[in-house]
Formats: C-alpha cells, sequence, structure tokens
C-alpha cells in the first residue's frame, strides 16, 4: 500500500513527502474496477443489480449492484459529481421528473421491480421516503405538514386517528416536545435543524419501509446535524435508511455499512468499521484519508 | 465521570461506545492488580501454582489489550472525538499498553517464584518484597482508582508514593548487593529476588505513567518526565 | 523567494495611492450621474403632475347663483292641477330668464341681456325641473333657488379668466365683470362642490359634463377584462410551465406569447373591430367589446408575470410534494398554484391597471362615440375613462380644459390605486421559505 502522505490539506502538502511527483490521473485509471467488498447482504429490503443511469447521452452511474438491508443504515460517500445522489434519487424514483434521464439495469424493494410497468410511482413514494438537503417544509402549519402524507393518500379515517399520527411522527423526530405548543404555526418559522426534523416527521407520518436521505445535514450547523444523525441511528431500528453524505465523518458515525462510489462508479462497499479503518480499495483510503475529492 | 461528561452526547451510541471502552479498562485493570498481588504472594509464599496461575492470566491481559485497542481505533475511526473525548481515547490506549507491561513485570515475578520456589528460599530479600510490593500494588490499585474517578488527587498521591518507593528499592538494592559479597553462595537466589524487585519498581513506574495520564486526562495538561512536585505545581495553578 | 507576488507587495502602497483616487474619483462621477438621472426624472414627474393639478383642481368645484324664482303656474304654462308630464314640459327656462333678469335690471339692450341670461347654465332648467317635480306644492310660491352658473360665470368666479387682461382679449367683458361683482357683493355668488363631474355623464355643457359614465364604462370593461383574461391567462402558464412537453412547438408559441406583449395596442383594436365587431357583429361601442380586446392585449403580460411566479416557487417544494407521493396534479393545485398566486395576481392588477388605461385600441370599436347616458350592463353603449379625456382634451372651451384635467386627475388617482394594492399584495401575501 502506498503510504504517501499527500492529503489535500495545506500543512501537509507544503511538507517534505508531498515533493514527490504524484499524479491524480494515473492512479485513478488503474484503480477503478469491479466493485469491492460486501455488496450484497442476506435479508435486503432493496436490491439494486446492473443499474445503469443517463442523462441524455451521458452516463451517470455505470453497473452499480448494491443491497441496502433491513433495517440497516446504508450510507453513501464519494466526491462531487460521483453520482451517489443520482442512485439515491433513483431508488424512489425522482429521477421520473428530470425527461432526459433514463434508468436501466433492476431496482427492487421486497422482491417487486419498482421500474416495473405494475409498480405505481405514487404507492412506491409512499413506500419509499425521501428527505432532501435542504429543509423544505411546505410553507403550511407544522400540523398540515405532518398531516399532508396521510391526507394525500387517505391513509387515515378520523380527525383523532391524524392528530395521533401527526403526534408520533413528532415524537419518533424528537421534535414532539419542541413544537406540542405551537402546531397551528407556520413551519417555516422554526430552525433549520428543527426544519429538517420537520421533514423527516413528514416522511415517518406516512410510514415508509425505506428512508432515503440525500444530504439531509449539509445545510444545518453542528449541533443539529448532531441531532439528527442520533435521530437517524433511532429510526434505523424500525426503518431501512439509505443516507448519502459528503461528509465521510457523518458517514463514519451514523452509517451500519458504507458505500464509495466514484465517477458513476461503485468501488468498494462494506461494514463502517472496515471501510473507515482498513479499506481494501486505494482509492476508498484516498478519498477517506482526504487525499482527494 | 463528572467533569468529562463522557455520557452527555447527543449521540447515544457514542456515549455507550466510550462507556464500554472505560469498563473494559477497568475489568482490564482488576485482571492486572490481581495478577500483580498474586505474584508477590506467590513469591513469598513459594507457592508455583499460584505463580502458574498468574502467568496463564497475562493471556487474557493480552487478549484485553487487543481488543481495547481496536474499540478505540474505532472510536477515533468513526467518531473524530475531540477535547476530552480525545484524551480520553488517548489516555486509554496508553493506559491499556502500561496495564499490559505490569502484567508483563507480574509474570516476570511469578517466573523468579517459581525458580525460587525449586531452588529453595533466599535468604534475604523477603521482607523488603512484601513491603515494596505492597506499596506498588497500592499503587497499581490507587492509579486505577483515580483513572475510574478522575481523582487528580488520587493521581497525584500514587506519583508521591512512587519517588518513595524508588528510595526504597535503592536502599534495598544496596542491602541485598552487600549480601550477596558477602555470602557467594545465595547469589543466583538473591538474584530471582534482585530481578522481581527490579520488576516491582517498574511496575512502581507503570502505576506513576497511568497516574499521569489520568492528570492529562483530566487537567488536559502533558506531564510526563516531570517530579511529582513539579506536577502538582502544574495542576493546582 | 522571488516571486511577482512578493515584489508587488513593496510597491504595492504608492500604485495603490494613485489607483486609489482615480477610483474614488470614477465612483464619485458615477453616483453623480445616478443622482442626476434620478432628479431629472422627478422633475418631470413633478411639472407634468404640476400642471395637470393646477389646471385640474378647479374641476371639483362649480359656482352657483342666487336667485330669486318665482314659480307663477301662468308663467310656466301649467294647467291647473298639473301632472308630472305637464311639470316635466313646462318652461322653468323663462322663470331662470326672469330671475337672473331681475337681479340685473340695468342690462338693456339685447346683447346685454343675453350675456346675462348666459349667467345661469342650461343645466339649472333642468335641475330645477327635478325639485319642482319632487316637491310640486312649490308650484306658485316664490323660491330661493341656487342655479348653476354658466360656463362664463363659472371661469371667472373660479379665477380662470384674469379680469387684468385687456377687455378686447377677454372673454368674460367689463360690463360682465360689473354685474358679476354686484352679485357678488350682494353674495349671490358661492363656490361649491362640483357634485355634476362625479354623477353626470358627458355633456355639451362643461359646467354640466362629468365622468360617471365612463368610471361605470371602464369598470365594465375592467370587469369583463378580468373574469376573462385571469383564469385563462392562469391556466395557459400553469399548461406551459408544468405540463406542456419541451419542444418546438411549445417554444414558437412562447416565443409568440413574448412577442404578443410588444405589438402596439392599436392592432388589438383593429382585431377587435375586424372580429369581434364585423364578423360576430356585437354591439358597438359596448363594453364588451372593450373588454374582449383588452383581454387579448392583457393575456401576455398576465401569462409572462404568472409563469415567472410560477418559476418562482422554490424546486425544494415541489421535491417536497413529489417525494411524499404527490401527483402532478396534486403538486401544482396544492403547492405552486398557492405559492405563486400572490405574484400572479400582481401581474394582473397591472395588466389591469394597463387596460385602465388605455385608449387606442377602444377608439377602433367605437367607444369614443357621445353618450350622455351612464351605462347600466355591459353590453350598453358606453366611454371609459381615458377615451373621455381623449374627446374632452379635443374641446376648445375652458370648462372643457379644467374638466380633461380634472379627469386625467381621477385617472391618475384610480392607477395609483391599482399599483398600490398589487405593491401591497406582493408584500403582505409574499411567503417567505
Amino acid at each position: 500500500m502506498d503510504t504517501t502522505f499527500k492529503h489535500t490539506s495545506v500543512e501537509t502538502s507544503t511538507g517534505p513527502v508531498a515533493s514527490e511527483p504524484t499524479t491524480l490521473g494515473t492512479d485513478l485509471e488503474q484503480e477503478v474496477g469491479e466493485t469491492v467488498g460486501d455488496a450484497f447482504v442476506d435479508d435486503p429490503r432493496m436490491k439494486a443489480r446492473n443499474v445503469d443511469v443517463f442523462y441524455a447521452d451521458k452516463q451517470a452511474i455505470h453497473n452499480v449492484s448494491l443491497d441496502i438491508g433491513r433495517n440497516e443504515v446504508l450510507s453513501m460517500i464519494g466526491p462531487s459529481g460521483c453520482g451517489k445522489s443520482t442512485f439515491l434519487r433513483s431508488i424512489n424514483r425522482m429521477n421520473d421528473t428530470i425527461d432526459i434521464c433514463k434508468v436501466t439495469g433492476s431496482i427492487t424493494l421486497d422482491g417487486e421491480d419498482i421500474y416495473d410497468r405494475s409498480m405505481d410511482v405514487v404507492s412506491l413514494r409512499a413506500r419509499v421516503g425521501m428527505v432532501f438537503q435542504k429543509p423544505n417544509p411546505f410553507p403550511k402549519s407544522i400540523y398540515d405538514n405532518i398531516a399532508y402524507g396521510p391526507r394525500i393518500h387517505g391513509l387515515v379515517e378520523r380527525r383523532a386517528e391524524l392528530d395521533e399520527v401527526v403526534e408520533t411522527s413528532l415524537r419518533k423526530a424528537g421534535l414532539w416536545e419542541e413544537v406540542k405548543d405551537r402546531l397551528d404555526q407556520p413551519a417555516t418559522g422554526l430552525s433549520g435543524g428543527q426544519q429538517q426534523r420537520l421533514c423527516i416527521a413528514r416522511t415517518i407520518a406516512i410510514s415508509p419501509e425505506v428512508i432515503l436521505m440525500d444530504e439531509p445535514c449539509s445545510a444545518l450547523d453542528p449541533i443539529a446535524t448532531a441531532r439528527i444523525e442520533e435521530l437517524i441511528a433511532e429510526l434505523s431500528e424500525n426503518y431501512t435508511i439509505a443516507i448519502v453524505t459528503h461528509s465521510m465523518q457523518q458517514a463514519a458515525r451514523v452509517s451500519d455499512r458504507t458505500a464509495y462510489f466514484h465517477l458513476g462508479k461503485l468501488i468498494e462497499v462494506g461494514a463502517t468499521d472496515k471501510i473507515f479503518t482498513s479499506p481494501d480499495h486505494k482509492l476508498t483510503e484516498d478519498y477517506i484519508t482526504g487525499r482527494f475529492g | 465521570m463528572d467533569r468529562l461528561q463522557l455520557d452527555k452526547h447527543t449521540s447515544k451510541s457514542f456515549n455507550e461506545e466510550l462507556e464500554a471502552a472505560r469498563k473494559n479498562l477497568m475489568q482490564m485493570g482488576g485482571v492486572v492488580e490481581q495478577q500483580v498481588r498474586e505474584a508477590i504472594k506467590a513469591l513469598i509464599e513459594a507457592d508455583s501454582d499460584l505463580a502458574a496461575k498468574v502467568i496463564a492470566k497475562d493471556e487474557r491481559v493480552n487478549d484485553a489489550e487487543v481488543s481495547l485497542d481496536e474499540e478505540c481505533v474505532r472510536i477515533l475511526a468513526r467518531r473524530h472525538p475531540a477535547a476530552g473525548d480525545l484524551r480520553f481515547v488517548i489516555a486509554v490506549t496508553r493506559t491499556v499498553s502500561d496495564l499490559e507491561r505490569i502484567g508483563d513485570h507480574a509474570s516476570r515475578i511469578a517466573n523468579h517464584a517459581i525458580n525460587l520456589a525449586e531452588s529453595g528460599e533466599a535468604p534475604r530479600g523477603y521482607v523488603e518484597i512484601r513491603h515494596i510490593g505492597e506499596r506498588v500494588s497500592r499503587m497499581v490499585q490507587n492509579a486505577l482508582n483515580a483513572f475510574a474517578r478522575l481523582e487528580v488527587d488520587t493521581a497525584l498521591a500514587v506519583l508521591h508514593e512512587d519517588e518513595a518507593v524508588d528510595l526504597e528499592y535503592a536502599s534495598a538494592m544496596r542491602e541485598l548487593i552487600t549480601h550477596m559479597m558477602e555470602d557467594p553462595r545465595t547469589i543466583s537466589r538473591t538474584l530471582d529476588v534482585i530481578w522481581s524487585l527490579r520488576s516491582l519498581e517498574r511496575v512502581g513506574d507503570l502505576a506513576n505513567n497511568i497516574a499521569q495520564h489520568v492528570v492529562y486526562l483530566v487537567e488536559g495538561k502533558d506531564v510526563r518526565h516531570n517530579s511529582a512536585e513539579e506536577v502538582e505545581a502544574a495542576v493546582r495553578d | 523567494m522571488t516571486d511577482i507576488l512578493n515584489e508587488m507587495a513593496t510597491r504595492r502602497e504608492q500604485k495603490l495611492k494613485r489607483s486609489l483616487s482615480k477610483r474614488y474619483r470614477q465612483e464619485v462621477v458615477f453616483k453623480a450621474f445616478g443622482v442626476a438621472s434620478i432628479v431629472s426624472a422627478l422633475l418631470f414627474l413633478v411639472i407634468l403632475l404640476w400642471t395637470i393639478f393646477a389646471q385640474g383642481h378647479t374641476a371639483f368645484q362649480t359656482t352657483q347663483v342666487r336667485l330669486s324664482v318665482d314659480l307663477d303656474p301662468v308663467t310656466l304654462g301649467l294647467p291647473d292641477n298639473p301632472t308630472e308630464q305637464d311639470i316635466f314640459r313646462a318652461s322653468f327656462g323663462t322663470v331662470l330668464r326672469d330671475a337672473i333678469m331681475a337681479k340685473i335690471p340695468e342690462a338693456s339692450s339685447r346683447r346685454e341681456r343675453r350675456a346675462v341670461i348666459e349667467f345661469i347654465s342650461t343645466g339649472a332648467t333642468y335641475d330645477l325641473r327635478d325639485k319642482v317635480i319632487a316637491n310640486p306644492e312649490l308650484i306658485g310660491q316664490t323660491i330661493e333657488y341656487w342655479a348653476l352658473a354658466g360656463d362664463d360665470l363659472n371661469q371667472f368666479n373660479k379665477g380662470n379668466i384674469d379680469r387684468n387682461v385687456d377687455e378686447s382679449n377677454r372673454q368674460f367683458k367689463d360690463n360682465q365683470i360689473a354685474w358679476f361683482d354686484k352679485l357678488d357683493a350682494n353674495g349671490d355668488i358661492k363656490t361649491t362642490f362640483n357634485t355634476n363631474f362625479f354623477t353626470n355623464g358627458d355633456s355639451r355643457d362643461a359646467e354640466m359634463a362629468g365622468i360617471a359614465g365612463s368610471i361605470v364604462g371602464s369598470f365594465y370593461v375592467l370587469v369583463v377584462t378580468l373574469l376573462l383574461s385571469f383564469p385563462i391567462g392562469v391556466a395557459a402558464a400553469v399548461y406551459l410551465e408544468e405540463f406542456a412537453p419541451k419542444n418546438r412547438v411549445t417554444e414558437i408559441i412562447e416565443i409568440n406569447i413574448n412577442n404578443l406583449a410588444a405589438v402596439p395596442s392599436i392592432v388589438f383594436g383593429l382585431l377587435g373591430l375586424a372580429i369581434f365587431l364585423n364578423v360576430a357583429h356585437l354591439p358597438r361601442s359596448a363594453p364588451v367589446v372593450g373588454g374582449l380586446v383588452l383581454t387579448l392585449m392583457s393575456l401576455p403580460t398576465i401569462i409572462i408575470s404568472s409563469r415567472a411566479a410560477i418559476k418562482a416557487v422554490p424546486p425544494s417544494i415541489r421535491e417536497a410534494a413529489t417525494g411524499m407521493g404527490a401527483s402532478k396534479m396534486q403538486v401544482v393545485l396544492q403547492h405552486v398554484l398557492p405559492l405563486a398566486m400572490p405574484g400572479m395576481m400582481t401581474g394582473t392588477i397591472i395588466a389591469m391597471a394597463q387596460a385602465l388605461g388605455e385608449t387606442a385600441p377602444l377608439l377602433m370599436i367605437g367607444m369614443v362615440a357621445f353618450i350622455v347616458d351612464i351605462p347600466s350592463g355591459p353590453m350598453d353603449a358606453a366611454t371609459v375613462l381615458p377615451v373621455q379625456i381623449y374627446t374632452w382634451a379635443e374641446n376648445p372651451e375652458l370648462g372643457f380644459r379644467e374638466n380633461t384635467s380634472g379627469a386625467i386627475i381621477v385617472l391618475l388617482g384610480f392607477l395609483a390605486f391599482m399599483n398600490a394594492t398589487a405593491v401591497y399584495l406582493r408584500k403582505r401575501l409574499e411567503r417567505r421559505w
């Protein structure tokens, strides 16, 4: 293993070791190949097999096969533009809204092909919820935000039941105590971290099987981030969670398994402990040690 | 765990990991402490069975060292601890390696105990062994207590104790050397006693190190290679 | 290290000083230009408003002359027990003439008598008639009556005719001034609020002419325009933004909508004339036709501003709703439209303000006709405020000149009110996220 310290941070790169000529490009060409590590698990909730994603003629994802295990937290990391968000969005067909986007290969949820004609996209999204990068509560009251999903899907019959759904969702998101006295106030008045927890509560309210999170903490301060991370840990008892993050520290903290993407390819998957202490692939090690990316 | 508040993180699993590391360290410390006491007892009472048991325990200590180190590496890799948490993890890894070496010294003493049991009692040195041994095992115990309760005062007491032990060790050495010169036939048996004393003195030094780790952990000050007075002055200001 | 940056650091101070003063100078000049342009714009605005107000404020006042009117049934030519019909036909003009002549007996020549009679507006005849019809018991009595003054007296009283001008260049002659002064000295002249201006339709007499007809006409036109253009415009904008496939056809449609916004308004008038009047045979001069034409004209504005409002809805809201499993329709109706509504309404109000001020296309469909009656529905012949202004502005009489300015003040008032409403709505309803 190459132990040259070529960190991207200034202190090390001005040090004597950095004077050795190393070119990034040649490293990458040598190293990209088949996925290493354990892409498959015994009890998968979702299975992706040979997934390619194209934007018009440009291929964004190359032949990715990956399982998301039941009640596990899978984190996807990688440099910007590596396709991790694109892959996440193809899991609940958010890419459908983009006309030029085309997905091939198969992605299944509990054995059902989500791109099959018999799979309705609305019901898929009720089963695979999504939390976005920027907290995006609807400009409505806190109550209506949570009640939105159950209402449009007609999940509850009575008002009392809806009240209960709202309370339970907020409790699970750790937000109940903070907002129980102002459920009728606009959600946009909450702080950023509270808004993001509200968005998570809104997603839980339709009791999905899988929750996808696309860089859920990138717009939050460290304290709010810590709360969201703790929430993720709690939610992983009941839900399957896939999280895309550009903070590898966050991936290390919250996830059970970590997948490393690079230039649209899945480079390495494995237990987070393993990935962060002794990754097998050189690209993975370079990325998580801050040598590029 | 009051001052460092290692159990007050937002992340519950982080709290649990730190608590587990602390608990495992204390368990390992308990084993090592027992090893030291039993080795001394085996030596004084020429109990080779007990000595064999002490040596056997070393494997457990070695395993504990490896697994605690792994835990610390995992915490470092996944949690990126900072400040008190970071000092805690660093102090744990250092203490683990000190404890492992204390365990090694205990095994060594046990080996000497077996030798002496076979070749007959050494004529001199038992008083010193008993005396220094008592002080050193109390030092190990106090150092571990200081770590468990994060008590700087207890740690300082250990540092002072070590200086006293060093003096006693020097005088015991002089006496045993004189004895060897007077009676060359006992040299080989007396050497076992001397090596044992030497090991006890090293155990005291290692307990001293652990106490210094406690000071580092609690106060954030690196006090290695300082005398007890200097450490005390640094802590008090 | 001999690098250019270090080298530069050594001579930075002096270089900086030189370049800084130049930069500051440029900044000052730039600012001065900006202030100058704003000041000149303000100056023109003030001049415009000042001239209009100076001329127009008197339109809101009128002059009345106190007369003792002898409502003798014989003079009025009434039979015994007159019916309402009889009173309607009675010659109130004669009693008024007698009354004003009684005030100024010294006018003897035919010319002078004529001038005195013109002191009273013909409108006073109708006013007195209406009064007597309302109270028939007045017949036979001599009543004190404040009669509406004729145009010349009115203008002189309000100071629009300067008495220091040489008599030959003055409409109001010296003897008239003498009579006026006599009446004034007796307290027979008073200046009051001009209710006629707000309650009457158009008239040949300036002192009788009002803007009520054109305001009602404008109102009907705007109602028709709003009812048609807002739903059509919003629907078109929603379809184009949210549902239309992005291809050549929609591209061409978009370009044409933008082009339509730049088409001169008279062209829309010609189009309205050709289609609504000549083909569809809708009534000429009717607000409904005006509304149709103005709908065509304001649609591009509404579509463009509505699309901008829809585009301004943050994509994160759409994503959130889509991610929750909302269908396209639900996303649009529940999230996009409510959020875009303030912007759409602002755009619509501004388009309406434009429509309110529009003249040219309405000329083409005959809304320029002289219409005395106040329209009672969108199918009645009517005129609108800006066209009324246009019609009055062609009249040379002093009275109409001030009426023109007065109507402009009212129109500006409406426009300012609508724009203020748009600004208020935007500020009030705009949601932050």
